[in-house]
């Protein structure tokens, strides 16, 4: 038998490391198409970007499935407490990290493998990659805070904010939750319905 | 040239990981025997002597469960670069068993406003820094020896190395108290106050008819009477509450008709307000906001995305280029001599007026010149 946190411990391995894949690819995808000649056109060769395309969604669908593991198993090694606000936070940014994550996998499962041939579909796609990667080692770093003191955002000029928490009463949580499903719903339901781009 | 340049980036990712050591931000305090009962810092592989100096300042006698101040002096240290040192408080240097407490005394406040004998401070940029421990003498009588270690980094420190010091044992002769003298309760400890809770401060004595107090902030020099309530062993003491990063230090002299004894400055400690959130508040919170997100993107994605009416659809400019009007005369476009060869090889039909007959691909055209059913 193992402790709580040491099985959490390896599921946010996993996690990361499938993202920091899924971000790289999808990231590279994005540069790949829009600026063609980056790397002497290496980069947005066909081959190239339908590994890269392949990559980055098979490391965010395996990331995505162990993110909620690797939050419970989070919770249970806390003991389902959480009394102070870098610990809250880390439950946030997991939050904030599986919106970026499903929303990535959804656009890319919805507009199929040709929605690199659109610049605009592009950057967004990257941009939500960087976004998901960051807001996934930022709830890595907090663990490391929470446990050794330090992490790896102590040596990068970046550190969101962390240290205090915005508590949100959990009324106002269940009308953000009631408004974004009404807003999944419009827009997968009432609003035009995309169309699948395919490679040529 | 490019796989160079990984193999070098990687081996520098590696060497950076290497870099690091143990436990490079603290334990945090605790209660811990020397060496933390032979760690890292223990093992001579890992470890190396201080370069720092350390003096301790300590009456050399102490009455049984009196009041006692230590205070330590850590200065000239290297350090790492967070500045943390780490500095024991110890009743012997066997490993285990260390603990003042078990050697008899009593810790009833720590330099950092707790009660243990292991504390971490951050050394000011002056590269000194003293701290007090407020302990109570044991109840047995005889000399007791106090030791104080201190462990910290380095900044560069190539061999990984902890850094360690040991003092030589400080003799402090216990002798009987005498009969009748004013003191703290034994198992008084200072309570631990929220940050901006001004509550009285509860204080126990022994043999004590009154009590009085004195607080001042941490730097002030000139310190201001409390107002003290309460009889028998138990007094309270109306101390400012403390706000930010503030200390507060407060002094009792506990008195009867016969001695008046002015105990060691004591600091009030405090912590922050215990955190409002509980996990049910981050895991809503958390959905909710995954939810946000999701939608936000799938909105963004459909707006950016070719969609049925969407820019991809629209042929306005197709529709406007077919139902162009005809250029005036003079001004048509010029045509290409393989459209004149086009039109040169349709062959008018009396049979079918209005319409050319194409030979090569075999099919009827309209006639531009004689429309089909005429001009209407």
């Amino acid at each position: 038998m193992f402790g709580a946190a040491t099985f959490h411990a390896a599921m946010a391995e996993i996690v990361v490391g499938c993202m920091v894949l899924a971000s790289l690819c999808a990231i590279g995808c994005a540069t790949g198409s829009i600026m063609p000649n980056f790397l002497g056109g290496r980069l947005s060769s066909d081959r190239m970007m339908l590994t890269m395309d392949k990559a980055s969604i098979a490391g965010a669908c395996l990331g995505l499935v162990f993110i909620p593991i690797a939050a419970l198993s989070g919770s249970f090694a806390a003991d389902n407490t959480v009394n102070n606000a870098l610990l809250y936070n880390k439950f946030v940014y997991t939050g904030l990290a599986a919106g970026f994550w499903a929303g990535f996998v959804i656009g890319r499962v919805r507009l199929g493998p040709g929605l690199w041939e659109y610049r605009s579909l592009s950057a967004l796609q990257g941009a939500t990659a960087a976004m998901a990667i960051l807001m996934t080692t930022m709830a890595a770093s907090i663990g490391g805070k929470l446990v050794r003191g330090e992490s790896l955002f102590d040596i990068m000029p970046i550190w969101l904010p962390a240290d205090s928490a915005t508590v949100l009463n959990p009324i106002v949580s269940i009308v953000m939750i009631v408004i974004g499903t009404g807003s999944l719903y419009a827009v997968l339901k009432l609003g035009p319905s995309t169309e699948r781009i395919e490679t040529d | 040239m490019h796989s160079r340049t990984a193999i070098v980036m990687t081996i520098a990712v590696l060497l950076a990981a290497g870099a690091s050591v143990a436990n490079p931000a603290g334990n945090g305090d605790a209660n811990r025997d020397y060496t933390c009962g032979g760690s890292c810092h223990g093992d001579p592989a890992l470890s190396t002597p201080s370069d720092g100096t350390v003096s301790v300042s300590v009456d050399s006698t102490a009455f049984t469960g009196t009041a006692t101040a230590v205070h330590v002096t850590a200065s000239g240290m290297s350090l790492s670069g967070n500045r943390l040192l780490g500095v024991f408080l110890l009743g012997s240097t066997d490993g285990n068993g260390d603990h003042p407490e078990d050697h008899g005394w009593s810790i009833v406040q720590d330099p950092n406003g707790g009660t243990h004998n292991y504390v971490e401070v951050i050394v000011p940029t002056s590269d000194s820094v003293t701290l007090t421990w407020v302990m109570l003498a044991p109840q047995a009588t005889g000399p007791v020896n106090l030791f104080v270690a201190t462990h910290h980094g380095s900044n560069p420190n190539s061999n990984n190395w902890a850094y360690s010091g040991l003092t030589r044992g400080y003799t402090i002769d216990v002798q009987p108290v005498p009969e009748n003298l004013p003191g703290f309760a034994f198992d008084w400890k200072p309570e631990t106050r929220i940050t901006g809770d001004s509550s009285p401060t509860l204080i126990k004595t022994t043999n004590t008819t009154s009590v009085s107090v004195q607080w001042m902030l941490e730097g002030e020099w000139i310190p201001h009477d409390a107002v003290v309530t309460g009889e028998g062993d138990q007094w309270f003491a109306e101390i400012p509450a403390t706000i930010g990063d503030t200390r507060l230090q407060y002094r009792v002299t506990t008195t009867n008709g016969e001695f008046s004894i002015t105990q060691p400055w004591l600091t009030v400690a405090t912590q922050p307000a215990p955190f409002d959130g509980d996990i049910w508040d981050a895991r809503l919170q958390g959905f909710a906001l995954s939810l946000l997100v999701i939608a936000f993107l799938l909105s963004l994605q459909a707006r950016l995305s070719p969609w049925e009416g969407g820019p991809a659809a629209d042929m306005t400019s197709e529709v406007e280029a077919d139902s162009a009007p005809p250029e005036p005369l003079g001004l048509e476009p010029e045509q290409s001599e393989e459209s004149d060869e086009y039109w040169s090889r349709l062959v008018p039909s009396e049979d079918n007026p209005g319409w050319l007959w194409d030979p090569v691909e075999q099919e009827w055209v309209a006639d531009p010149e004689n429309p089909p059913g005429g001009a209407e």
